[in-house]
């Protein structure tokens, strides 16, 4: 459980990082290391250079203003979540936030680091899709920005290229009548999701008017539910949960097995979260329907 | 055989050391805690010595496949590695022993020689300046081995096909044993019933999960070898290592330095250490390897693996009239010493828990697939059978429209039965069966009322309860085990010239608190301080010879062995003290510290003078008396058989403790979440030495039993072999949100054949668990035909089960 040799270099700009990441096609950018470091410990990763993006400069921001919050490539997990100005804004952050790993994870876990990573389970990716996020990339052409939705391309694969960084993330603010809620069903507390779903759902007088609804850790990727979305226009507290449950079943037709949950399972539990999801939130007719 | 041998002073001045000073029964702070809290305790991977070496060992990728050829060359070329070895090196070193007869031979040799039965074998040893260098040079290795790849035989169905690939061609099929069993009353019993029924219940491969993995460091100095191991029985180790290398036994000395837990996978003689061994005394140099996570995942014995088929005969009002069993046990492939034949033994033996049921016919039955190894795991066989036997009783409440509480209450032991020959030869010798179902039952019973009125509004929601009623053998035989050590065990107490007291045990500790009970029991006999009581325990040469730890014993033979001893050191000690009161010894009797005339407290002769006389000031000992206050005793259980009558039965445990366990949880039915809103044990251990440490047992004992209820498997691909497992990340336990808070009752009904009336406590927590989750979640999801029959329950295994009855319910 040692990883194998590489070099490792610490820059101070986003120049030299960029550069320094440029230079070998095995270099990756190192953030917290929750995940990089574990899948080198087992070898599975065997990166030449490592380049540390911790002591670059203009990345450690964690910026709340009223068109949402943007959230640099070093800034932490804990940060984010410990950021009363940035729930409010987009609370969306602090209840997927809770479900990521454990405190001393999120203590180093970045959330720039989880949108790259691209985890199918995680938590963060999903929620960057329904919130609408849009992410900054540095690469050797210089800078450009990416919607998370259409970011995500399979299990830990993006469209970033291996000599781009993102810079940073800005999701933005929750508008007034919308709702955003993750909720998911893990093994145990602090797990990756073995079923989960990040919605956005637009309100009108107790009922849904739309919705953005990404799944995770049900298939390769996190993955909007196209007919689910049709399916929860006009769903409201008293309404029959059939059609619904079983437009998301539809929407998961490719979900995985493995060995915590088969494909059927995480089909069946998707539809039963999304209706449990959808009932409490239209109860609660936009109140503080996401918080448990 | 049974050796009957009772604590009895020669002197008859026993009953002096029995409860006097108040030290037995007392929750006693743990003297262990302070340098573990405090980051200091000494672990083996603690250790560095200079010149110090690392080893990593090169594992097999393959499941089952011949070596055919080794190319050590490009990993001995990289800098900073000092040496390759492979079994072709090792070929002066013996291979492990074959000791029990009745188990076809397994040739086990330290590093696998030709051919590999499961991933993460040991095939090969780097030795190298670090781990890293170690590892890299191990992966060069792995890159140069040449494989042939041969069939795997990855489940138990495909192990026991005729056609099956064989893992030893000198066998005629897979199986390690197989002892076919047949009672005439049992097949009477089938003819009469009114209905029979068959079912398959299974147990999922798990493994004791110390928080500290193993480690070993060895070094020879001038000829002494000394091996620092993470072992719960030092001595075996040593004996091993002694006969395997073919050195002086006096010559190897073992060390524990201090255990971050074993529970039983610490109690086998793992290849690691006899290769540290070899190493140590081929280089010249100390070296060292400690375990990580992967491969204690792969490469610590597993456990539990285990399938039931049962057919049971029952009649119309409930009554259980009899059941067959036959008891399969996936052993892996079976390359580990002790072999993993034993608990399954144990599975059939106990199976019937704390019920009155003797027409029990179990075949116990191990299968060899190409997988880890598989062996001791705390509960030993114990919860794989308390599982089945829940189960049917549930089954049959159901068919018959029996109430479930009602049905055990027919069944269960009550006192007046005892002692109580179990259909195996068990001899249940005393407790508290009945009263302390009843207590559970009543216990839960609030529990269950509670849950469902929380749920009340939530018509998703389900809420169920579930029992279970086990006896815990405890203090058993090894020698049905290992096929050569016993049941004994030892101290040495040596009264020091200030009069404080030292105890060496041949007992060791692998965190429950050994240290702490040993000096409550010295305190106690001695009628001195706990704090003057200083414990050794775990090193070969500072200890006597004794078996570890394993088989909820310490307790018990604690307590018999440091009797034994201390009784011996005070008839001396009074003989010295009445010469020096001028007094007759039979007058002399041991009060507040010291020893005086019956009936006047002074003068007094202190302990410090006592020893003093004895180690230095000899002038001062009665005439002729041998100096030194240092006395041995060494403790045979009485009521433990060691080998079964010629009715194949044996009592094979020397006492039995007992509970009663009972759980609600509440279910899900959309998604199959499980959560479990309380859980209650009554728990009987005969008399507590420690209350508080007693508590601890079974908190930790209950976690690892919902861990094995809901949560840890390890899954293999069941066409290669492959372990689908590589980390935390696949195998899960429980943390502390999942284990739910629990209520601990205790009754105190003591051994009558023992000292001071004590039992063991280590391993009952874990037995009820799976019975209790299982049972109330099928009571929980009874009005859907959910029926559970496996562990781990999982919320995807719920859901699959309320699939699988909606469609019975359908296509009847
Ligand atoms: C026990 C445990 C439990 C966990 N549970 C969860 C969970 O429940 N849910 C969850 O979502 N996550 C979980 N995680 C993962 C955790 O959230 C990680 O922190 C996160 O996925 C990666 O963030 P990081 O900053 O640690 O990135 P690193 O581990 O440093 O990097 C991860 C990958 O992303 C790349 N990368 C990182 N930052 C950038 C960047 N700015 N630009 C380009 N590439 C970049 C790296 O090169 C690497 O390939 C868990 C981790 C552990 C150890």
């Amino acid at each position: 459980m040692k990883p194998a040799a590489f070099d490792y270099c610490r820059p101070a700009s986003i120049d030299e990082a960029a550069a320094a990441l440029a230079s070998s096609d095995s270099a990756k950018v190192l953030a917290g290391g929750q995940s990089l470091v574990p899948s080198m410990n087992f070898r599975i990763s065997q990166p030449s250079l490592l380049v540390d993006i911790r002591d670059v400069e203009g990345l450690d921001g964690l910026e709340v203003d009223q068109d949402g919050v943007s959230i640099g490539a070093s800034v932490t997990q804990s940060r984010v979540m410990n950021s009363d100005e940035a729930y409010s804004a987009v609370p969306g952050l602090r209840r997927a936030l809770r479900f990521v790993g454990h405190l001393q994870i999120r203590n180093r876990g970045t959330v720039c680091g989880s949108l790259a990573h691209a985890d199918p389970a995680a938590e963060l990716p999903a929620l960057a899709m329904a919130a609408g996020a849009r992410l900054t990339v540095r690469g050797p052409q210089g800078e450009r920005t990416a919607a998370a939705d259409g970011f995500y391309l399979g299990p830990y694969w993006t469209g970033l290229e291996q000599s781009e960084i993102i810079t940073g993330v800005c999701f933005p603010a929750e508008a007034p009548g919308t709702v955003t809620v993750v909720d998911e069903i893990a093994r145990r507390s602090g797990d990756f999701a073995v079923v989960g779903l990040a919605a956005a759902f637009d309100l009108e007088d107790g009922s849904v008017g739309g919705a953005r609804l990404v799944s995770f850790g049900v298939s390769g990727r996190p993955q909007r539910l196209a007919a689910a979305e049709e399916a929860v226009r006009g769903f409201h507290a008293g309404a029959a949960g059939d059609g619904l449950y079983g437009a998301a079943y539809e929407d998961a037709a490719d979900a995985v097995g493995d060995i915590h949950a088969s494909g059927e399972y995480r089909r069946e539990a998707l539809g039963s979260l999304l209706v449990r999801t959808a009932r409490a939130v239209s109860a609660s007719n936009g109140g503080k329907a996401g918080a448990r | 055989m049974t050796v009957q041998m009772k604590v009895e002073s020669p002197t008859g001045i026993n009953p002096m050391i029995r409860h006097r000073s108040g030290h037995i029964g007392s929750s006693l702070p743990r003297r262990e805690d302070r340098s573990p809290l405090l980051g200091r305790r000494r672990y083996v991977a603690d250790l560095k010595l200079p010149g110090m070496l690392e080893v990593a060992f090169v594992r097999s990728p393959e499941a089952h496949a011949l070596i055919r050829s080794i190319d050590t060359g490009p990993a001995l070329a990289l800098p900073g590695v000092h040496a390759v070895y492979t079994a072709a090196d090792l070929a002066e070193v013996g291979s492990f022993p074959h000791t029990i007869q009745y188990i076809r031979p397994v040739d086990q040799r330290p590093l696998a020689e030709d051919r590999v039965r499961y991933v993460g074998s040991p095939y090969a040893a780097v030795v190298a300046a670090d781990r890293y260098t170690a590892e890299d040079a191990a992966a060069l290795v792995s890159a140069s081995t040449e494989f042939e790849t041969l069939p795997a035989v990855a489940v138990l169905d495909q192990a026991l096909a005729e056609d099956a690939p064989r893992l030893y061609d000198s066998w005629p099929d897979n199986r390690l044993v197989d002892f076919p069993a047949e009672k005439p009353e049992v097949t009477k019993a089938f003819e009469e019933a009114d209905h029979t029924f068959t079912e398959t219940y299974v147990s999922q491969r798990q493994t004791g999960l110390p928080l500290e993995c193993r480690g070993v460091v060895a070094e020879d100095v001038d000829g002494q070898l000394t091996v620092w191991s993470s072992t719960q029985s030092p001595h075996i180790v040593r004996t091993t290592i002694a006969m395997m290398l073919g050195i002086p036994e006096p010559q190897v000395r073992v060390i524990l330095p201090a255990m971050g837990g074993g529970f039983g996978a610490k109690t086998h003689q793992y290849p690691e250490d006899i290769v540290l061994a070899w190493i140590a005394r081929k280089l010249g140099r100390p070296v060292r390897w400690i375990e990580d996570r992967f491969e204690n995942l792969v490469s610590t014995v597993h456990a539990r693996d285990q399938r039931h088929d049962v057919e049971v005969a029952y009649d119309d009002d409930g009554t259980i009239r009899a059941v067959r069993c036959a008891a399969y046990c996936d052993v892996g492939s079976g390359e580990i010493f002790m072999p993993g034949t034993a608990t399954v033994f144990v599975t059939a033996g106990c199976i019937t828990g704390g019920y009155d049921f003797p027409n029990m016919e179990v075949r116990p039955v191990c299968v060899v697939t190409n997988k880890t190894p598989s062996g001791a795991y705390r509960g030993f066989g114990t919860p794989e059978g308390m599982f089945v036997m829940e189960r049917i009783i549930d089954r049959v409440a159901r068919l018959t429209g029996a109430d479930r509480v009602e049905l055990r209450r027919r069944m269960i032991l009550q006192e007046d039965q005892m002692p109580y020959i179990m259909h195996s030869g068990g001899k249940v010798d005393s407790g508290s069966h009945a009263k302390g179902f009843e207590r559970a039952a009543a216990l839960i019973e609030q529990s269950l009322a509670r849950a469902k009125a929380r749920y009340a509004d939530d018509p998703d929601v389900r809420v169920g309860v579930g029992y279970n009623n086990y006896v815990e053998p405890t203090t058993p035989t090894y020698h049905l085990t290992t096929g050569h050590w016993a049941g004994y065990d030892s101290a040495t107490i040596r009264v020091d010239p200030d009069g404080a007291v030292r105890v060496a045990l041949g007992n060791t500790d692998l965190g429950q608190g050994a240290e702490t009970t040993a000096a409550q029991l010295a305190a106690e006999a001695l009628g001195v301080d706990p704090d003057d009581v200083t414990v050794v325990m775990g090193d070969t040469d500072r200890a006597p010879y004794g078996l570890g730890a394993w088989g909820s014993r310490g307790a018990v033979v604690m307590t018999g062995s440091v009797l034994m001893a201390a009784d011996r050191v005070l008839v001396k000690a009074r003989e010295i003290a009445a010469h020096m009161l001028e007094a007759s010894s039979d007058d002399v009797v041991l009060a507040d510290g010291g020893f005086h005339v019956a009936g006047s407290g002074t003068p007094k002769v202190s302990w410090a003078k006592v020893a003093t006389a004895a180690w230095a000031r000899t002038v001062d000992l009665p005439e002729g008396m041998e100096p030194g206050l240092e006395m041995s005793g060494y403790f045979e259980p009485p009521d433990l058989e060691h080998l079964p009558g010629a009715d194949g039965k044996v009592n094979a445990a020397a006492t039995w403790s007992n509970g009663a366990h009972a759980g609600v949880v509440s279910v899900r039915i959309s998604t199959g979440e499980i959560r479990i809103e309380d859980y209650a044990v009554v728990h009987d251990c005969g008399t507590m030495i420690n209350p508080m440490l007693i508590d601890g047992q079974v908190h930790g004992a209950v976690a690892q039993g919902i861990a094995g209820a809901m949560y840890e498997h390890f899954q293999y691909d069941p066409e290669t072999a492959q372990p689908r497992f590589a980390s935390f990340m696949e195998y899960l336990y429980p943390t502390c949100s999942e284990v739910p808070e629990m209520t601990v009752e205790h009754f105190e009904t003591p051994a009558p054949e023992q000292p001071l009336g004590v039992k063991g406590c280590g391993e009952g927590g874990t037995i009820g668990p799976p019975a209790v989750i299982t049972g109330a979640v099928s009571d929980a999801l009874a009005d859907l035909g959910v029926d559970i029959t496996a562990t781990p329950v999982t919320p995807a295994a719920v859901r699959r089960a309320i699939r699988e009855a909606a469609a019975r319910g359908a296509a009847s």
